[in-house]
């Protein structure tokens, strides 16, 4: 279950070693282990310059993929997993679990407690699911209220110290930095004996409970006979409980309107201390039937003393928010396009921002436009061949806007004008941006009377809701376009 | 030397960790281990250059004390450092702690007899007992993380020697139940627990009590080591792998506690398990693994005890919870998860494996937990990918892979969609929007179309050949899926000839159910259309992969319209590959007229020579022969260079082989014919050999130089071959013949061996005098006799006869050179000798025993060989 070895790297494409090591930790103890169980098939653990060039090969980060290469081109060499092997020094190190996110790649080494050959399979390797654990534990104290590049830096320099309290010895005691942060200033602090670890100390101060519920909405919309559009609501419900006491009790209770759609896939934090089996059982993967339970979701919890995600759901509203079609019309040497927005009545029709991204790629920059707008305004990035229709903070009272125009392309610049793999031919989408605040697809809101708080002291209790898109496509209806399932 | 400042240990330290392995191999190297315990004690350095310091060596004890001596001596200067602390809160306390354990178990040195471990062992148990150690050991607020720590440092002492804990067990036991930090005290006691019962087991003993409260593990004022295994072989894995784990319960099994001794146990896992929510996530699912593992096969431990745990954990989104739960199920089976247990956590999964909220990585991760689901009754081989029995289509609609995906989410996708086209052949599935083999085949057409395009980046044609080698391994024997896919690629290459090295490398990987078609499909794709654009090479690279002998004119056409635009050297030299791949499957007229041309027409020597040279090849080797002679040796290891590689076929074929001699050469008996004398010999072969050729070397060149010889081909079985070697000698003498073989096999290989010498003997120069006429025998005989002194030699020899006498003796070895015969009593014996010697023989008056002989020659370096052959004669009988 341990850790051989932790590295944080950022990806710096364009420069000559296109990466730098930021930060990695070896465990001697761990690898005296690895030599013993791995036996013949031992490879030690490289230096960070070699570890460095032979990971991005295998990314594919390296800014050289020109020509064809066996070692890494080959149809064979399928990963299907964060988890790679890396040859090195004629050797291959393996498992290195590794991920990309936000141009900083997250690897481990986790300690493999057999020989490697053959490769045992990855899921009887304990190491595996822990070692992503951590990364993803660096990963959110490293981006979490993050701004900038001072502040990453700030982070990044915390981590050593960080890694020394939650990973002394390679087997992490706590994939929440922020609370190994905690941790180290509440050290001098005499614990009482029940103290959960995930908690630094106890909260003093007036009691308050903050319940925030996000939900986002996506679809693909393809306007055709044969390819069914999908929606789907992913929502978050993100707790902050300030109260008084080694474990207070709290019970929230997501409840639903009569005409709701029920909450599905509940993923829970592990500070729950039981889920209703009507809860688990709840899933999208079964076909809805009017029996499916629709509430109250109580949710019985310990809450550790930071902001945490009490639960995801996800749920299958009966319509889109916004249903649209997307017409492109190639005539000669311009574009014909054509839009149509309908806001179904049951949404709340009072947005934060809404707005239709059209973007036009793999094409010129945009040298001529001409459009009429039934509502809203447009905006023209000629360079970026890129529209944006700001729809407002309401639709009309006819819940229907449109938009049709034709577009003149010039000669493209690879440079300037992206490639994109999806957008061939006539394949194009647009993409709406829009967020309402107390507001949620399903209904779904927790009411304060049903907040139960087990503490000393009657705390505040203040919810919020709102609904964002995310990933909310009109596909081009004149074209092919990708399908997704589910 | 004094302490180094604040600013030097920085640069020392950064130069060290730019790389290891090159400061150590500097002159600052050796010091650093020392420098850095003696300035741990310096008063000058601040805390936080301590911290460094000692960080540092948590992370290289290895590069700074290699060795258990040296490792030893670290960490009782460490330890002695700690107690010279003064007694205020400080940073370096817990890290002084850290810092010895892993020098310790780093460097090998822990052990019984090591003092630093003796020191070490109690002052941990003593921290982590919250025990009172005076002031030395901090303040009272420093007591609780130094107690975590010691448990920690405890922890990763007895993984690194399993059963150094187990006399602590009741120690531990009895502080989780009173005081002390929770969760460092559960992990510690779960492993010390889980490997004192696989020690004991292996041992064949019992618990013994160890889990009662009080003992403890110092007997005497010493630690008792009594339950430490000798030697790393012992070191357990904390969670071993699933298939490997039958071992483990065997040994498990051995133990069969006493029903008094199984309460306790029990008692001890379930106090564990209730406070497991008090632990961080990571923390809960390592004590699973630790507890799952240990109670895996213990008689009288019912798995049950984890059942109040499975709901809240299968609820949670933590990817280390899920996947302890999986290690639950691999650990107990049946015992634990009925099937209605597995198949919720089998939604489960496959809802976690694409719940929108969780990140890739983690999907991926379910995806591959998916298909190597430790089920109840599997169903496939152990250890290979497959979709669980329970996980139905319906499940999966949410699984399908789709062009929107991350490559490898969309190759983790696709391989679940090949495993349930594969069972959908089997049963046709209803009530489902499209077929799986329907998504399949759409995904492949839309990948192959975004491979197609001009201008995009490699990763996407190496996706779509990715996810066709999948598709071709998984459903080999679906034509209905392979056939849109071959005519896709086809369509592909077509589009983008450029990525003809990734066709190459499909073709290479695949079977024949997708290969050979794709082949042909290929090269009708590139002869179609002659040219002379940019893709050429690409054409030729192709070709010179799919090209063999069906079809061959449509070829060789397209390569003579492809000759006039080879202008470069690789061109041409990507032209010749396709020739030297035609002549591999066997050549033909039209070829060779191509070679010809090519031979004249290209521009570049180089590419003028190969075709020569391919040309007369062709013309010179039959099919096989041909075949062997272009193909990579199969004795070479092969290399890299495709140059090399090329060489070496050729090497192989046209050099010749050193081999054991394939045939059995004798001497047979003399026939006297001809003018010189001629030697008999019978050829034996012992295996098919073609185009045998012997030559024959005389020693000391007392003959002229042999010719060879030559024969076609010998079989073994058959009967010996006769073969006439005509001699030649210089001087009458007789000598050793150096016999080499050089031989084709039947596959083609032109070998050479070195064959036993053959003895030429004296008397098998012996040639006749013509016949004088009847009657003047005598008189012949008489004035060779006298012809032969002054200039000769004469002498008289015994020569011994056998118990036949006389008269056979002459018969049988002299019979032809006989001039005057008056038998039994007396024979003239005129012998020539080439060139040109004489040898002449009186046998007179035998007696019993022998016959005294005078002998003449005109030439006295015969006497001695003439006297040892009559002396030998009797015995050659």
């Amino acid at each position: 279950m341990a850790q051989r070895a932790v590295w944080l790297i950022s990806h710096e494409p364009r420069t000559a070693l296109c990466g730098t090591v930021r930060f990695s930790r070896r465990y001697p103890t761990v690898e005296k282990r690895a030599r013993v169980f791995n036996g013949a098939s031992y490879v030690s653990i490289p230096e960070d310059g070699p570890f460095l060039k032979a990971l991005l090969f295998e990314l594919r980060l390296l800014d050289n993929d020109k020509d064809f290469v066996e070692s890494r081109d080959s149809c064979s060499r399928i990963n299907k997993t964060s988890i790679y092997r890396l040859p090195i020094g004629g050797e291959e190190l393996w498992p290195v679990v590794a991920f990309l996110k936000s141009g900083m790649i997250y690897a481990c080494v986790p300690l493999v407690e057999q020989t490697l050959s053959p490769r045992p399979p990855l899921i009887s390797i304990s190491g595996i699911s822990q070692g992503f654990e951590l990364l993803f534990g660096i990963q959110d104290f490293l981006y979490s209220g993050q701004k900038n590049d001072t502040e990453l830096s700030t982070k990044l320099s915390q981590l050593p110290d960080l890694l020394l309290q939650a990973c002394p010895f390679g087997t992490i005691l706590d994939a929440n930095l922020q609370n190994s942060l905690d941790n180290i200033h509440f050290a001098s602090v005499t614990q009482p004996q029940k103290q959960p670890a995930w908690k630094a100390g106890t909260y003093k101060g007036k009691p308050q409970v903050f319940i925030s519920i996000t939900e986002k909405v996506k679809s693909m919309q393809y306007d055709k006979q044969d390819i069914a559009d999908t929606w789907q609501v992913v929502g978050t419900v993100t707790c902050k409980c300030d109260l008084e006491g080694i474990m207070p009790n709290v019970t929230i209770s997501l409840s639903l309107p009569t005409n709701g759609s029920p909450l599905q896939d509940v993923l829970v934090h592990p500070c729950v201390t039981s889920l209703d089996s009507a809860i688990l059982t709840s899933s999208s993967i079964d076909a809805m039937d009017d029996s499916a339970f629709s509430g109250p979701y109580k949710f019985p919890f310990t809450p550790p003393l930071e902001s945490f995600n009490l639960c995801y759901y996800t749920s299958q509203v009966p319509v889109p928010p916004i249903l649209g079609f997307y017409q492109v019309k190639e005539e000669e040497t311009q574009l014909r396009i054509t839009i149509n927005l309908k806001l179904h009545e049951s949404v709340k029709n009072n947005f934060e921002f809404c707005e239709a991204h059209i973007p036009f790629y793999n094409r010129g920059p945009i040298t001529h436009l001409e459009y009429k707008v039934s509502f809203g305004q447009l905006e023209v990035f000629k360079e970026k061949s890129f529209l944006v229709w700001i729809i407002g903070q309401k639709f009309p009272k006819s819940m229907e806007i449109n938009l049709s125009g034709t577009v003149t392309f010039g000669a493209m610049n690879h440079e300037k004008q992206p490639f994109d793999p999806i957008c061939i031919g006539g394949t194009a989408y647009l993409k709406l941006h829009f967020r309402i605040l107390d507001y949620t697809l399903t209904g779904c809101y927790a009411d304060q009377h049903s907040v139960q708080v087990f503490a000393s002291g009657k705390p505040k209790i203040s919810a919020h809701r709102k609904l964002i898109s995310s990933d909310y496509y009109i596909w081009n209806s004149k074209a092919p376009a990708p399908v997704t399932y589910g | 030397m004094g302490p180094l400042s604040r600013e030097a240990w920085a640069q020392r330290l950064a130069a060290f960790r730019t790389s290891p392995s090159a400061f150590m191999a500097g002159p600052e190297g050796e010091d650093l281990g020392r420098d850095l315990l003696s300035d741990l004690r310096s008063e000058k350095l601040s805390e936080q250059t301590k911290v460094s310091l000692l960080v540092l060596s948590l992370e290289y004890p290895v590069q700074l004390w290699p060795d258990a001596p040296a490792a030893e001596v670290a960490a009782t200067s460490l330890l002695d450092t700690l107690v010279l602390l003064p007694p205020r809160l400080s940073a370096l306390r817990r890290l002084l702690l850290l810092a010895a354990t892993t020098a310790l178990v780093a460097g090998g040195a822990l052990g019984p007899t090591s003092g630093a471990s003796c020191r070490l062992l109690p002052l941990l148990l003593g921290l982590a007992s919250g025990s009172d150690l005076g002031p030395g050991f901090g303040p009272t607020s420093e007591q609780r993380s130094l107690q975590a720590t010691a448990c920690e440092c405890l922890r990763e002492l007895e993984s690194c020697k399993p059963g150094l804990l187990g006399g602590a067990l009741g120690v531990l036991r009895g502080l989780l139940g009173q005081a002390g930090p929770v969760q460092p005290l559960s992990l510690l006691l779960a492993l010390a627990l889980r490997n004192t019962l696989v020690v004991q087991s292996q041992a064949g003993a019992g618990l013994r009590g160890l889990l009662m409260a009080g003992a403890s593990p110092t007997r005497g004022g010493s630690w008792d080591w009594s339950l430490v295994e000798e030697g790393d072989a012992h070191l357990q894995p904390q969670a071993p792998s699933w298939p490997a784990a039958e071992e483990g319960e065997r040994g498990l099994a051995a133990l069969e506690p006493s029903p008094e001794e199984a309460r306790e146990l029990r008692a001890a896992v379930a106090q564990l398990l209730d406070t497991t929510y008090l632990l961080t996530p990571v923390a809960q699912a390592q004590l699973l693994w630790l507890l799952g593992w240990a109670l895996r096969g213990l008689q009288g431990q019912p798995p049950a005890l984890f059942k109040p745990q499975l709901v809240r954990l299968l609820g949670t989104a933590q990817l280390t919870l899920l996947h302890a739960v999986l290690a639950l199920k691999a650990a107990f089976g049946e015992a634990l998860f009925t099937a209605q247990d597995e198949a919720l956590l089998l939604r489960r999964l496959t809802l976690a494996a694409q719940h929108p909220a969780l990140p890739l990585p983690t999907h991926l991760f379910y995806l591959h937990c998916l298909l190597s689901f430790p089920e109840n009754w599997p169903l496939g081989l152990e250890g290979e990918e497959a979709a669980p029995l329970l996980l139905r289509p319906q499940l999966c609609h949410g699984l399908l892979p789709s062009l929107l995906h991350d490559p490898m989410a969309l190759l983790a996708r696709l391989h679940l969609l090949c495993l349930l086209c594969a069972e959908d052949e089997e049963e046709e599935e209803k009530g489902l929007v499209q077929s799986p083999r329907g998504s399949l085949e759409e995904l492949m057409a839309g990948l192959q179309q975004r491979a197609a395009l001009d201008q995009g980046p490699r990763a996407l044609a190496t996706l779509c050949f990715q996810a066709s080698y999948l598709v071709a391994r998984c459903l080999a024997g679906q034509p209905m899926v392979l056939t849109p896919l071959i005519h896709g690629l086809a369509q592909l290459y077509r589009a983008r000839p450029v990525l003809a090295p990734h066709f190459v490398d499909l073709l290479d990987q695949v079977g024949p159910e997708l290969g050979e078609p794709l082949r042909v499909l290929l090269r009708q794709e590139v002869v179609s259309r002659p040219g002379r654009d940019e893709a050429l090479r690409w054409h030729l690279q192709m070709l010179a992969k799919v090209a063999d002998g069906s079809a061959q004119s449509a070829t060789l056409s397209f390569l003579q319209a492809a000759a006039a635009h080879c202008t470069g050297w690789d061109l041409q030299q990507a032209l010749l590959r396709v020739c030297r791949a035609l002549l591999q499957a066997g050549g033909g007229d039209g070829l060779a007229d191509l070679l010809q041309a090519l031979a004249r027409q290209l521009e570049d020597p180089d590419g003028r020579d190969h075709a020569r040279l391919y040309y007369i090849l062709l013309a010179h080797l039959a099919g096989p022969k041909l075949g062997v002679a272009l193909a990579p040796s199969l004795t070479a290891p092969a290399l890299a260079s495709s140059l090399v590689a090329e060489n070496q076929g050729f090497a192989a074929a046209l050099m010749v082989q050193e081999a054991p001699a394939p045939i059995r050469l004798s001497v047979g008996s003399r026939e006297i014919k001809g003018p010189l004398p001629v030697l008999q010999l019978q050829v034996e072969a012992l295996e098919p050999i073609y185009s045998l050729e012997l030559r024959f070397r005389v020693e000391g060149q007392i003959y002229a130089p042999l010719e060879s010889v030559h024969m076609p081909c010998l079989c073994p079985g058959r009967p010996a071959r006769r073969l006439l070697l005509p001699l030649q000698p210089r001087r009458p003498a007789p000598a050793q013949l150096d016999v080499h073989a050089l031989y084709t096999t039947p596959s083609g290989l032109t070998c050479h061996a070195h064959l036993p010498p053959l003895t030429v003997n004296f008397s098998d120069l012996f040639l006749p005098f013509p016949h004088p006429p009847e009657g003047a025998g005598p008189g012949f005989f008489e004035e060779l006799w006298h012809s032969c002194l002054p200039e000769g030699a004469e002498s008289r020899v015994w020569c011994p006869l056998g118990p036949q006498g006389l008269k056979p003796l002459v018969s049988h070895h002299l019979e032809p050179f006989v001039v005057v015969a008056q038998p039994p009593t007396s024979y003239c014996v005129a012998i020539r000798l080439p060139p040109n010697s004489r040898l002449l023989l009186r046998l007179e008056a035998a007696q019993q025993d022998g016959v005294p002989v005078a002998l003449r020659t005109d030439d006295w370096a015969v006497l001695p060989l003439a006297g040892d052959y009559l002396r030998g004669l009797s015995a050659a009988v």
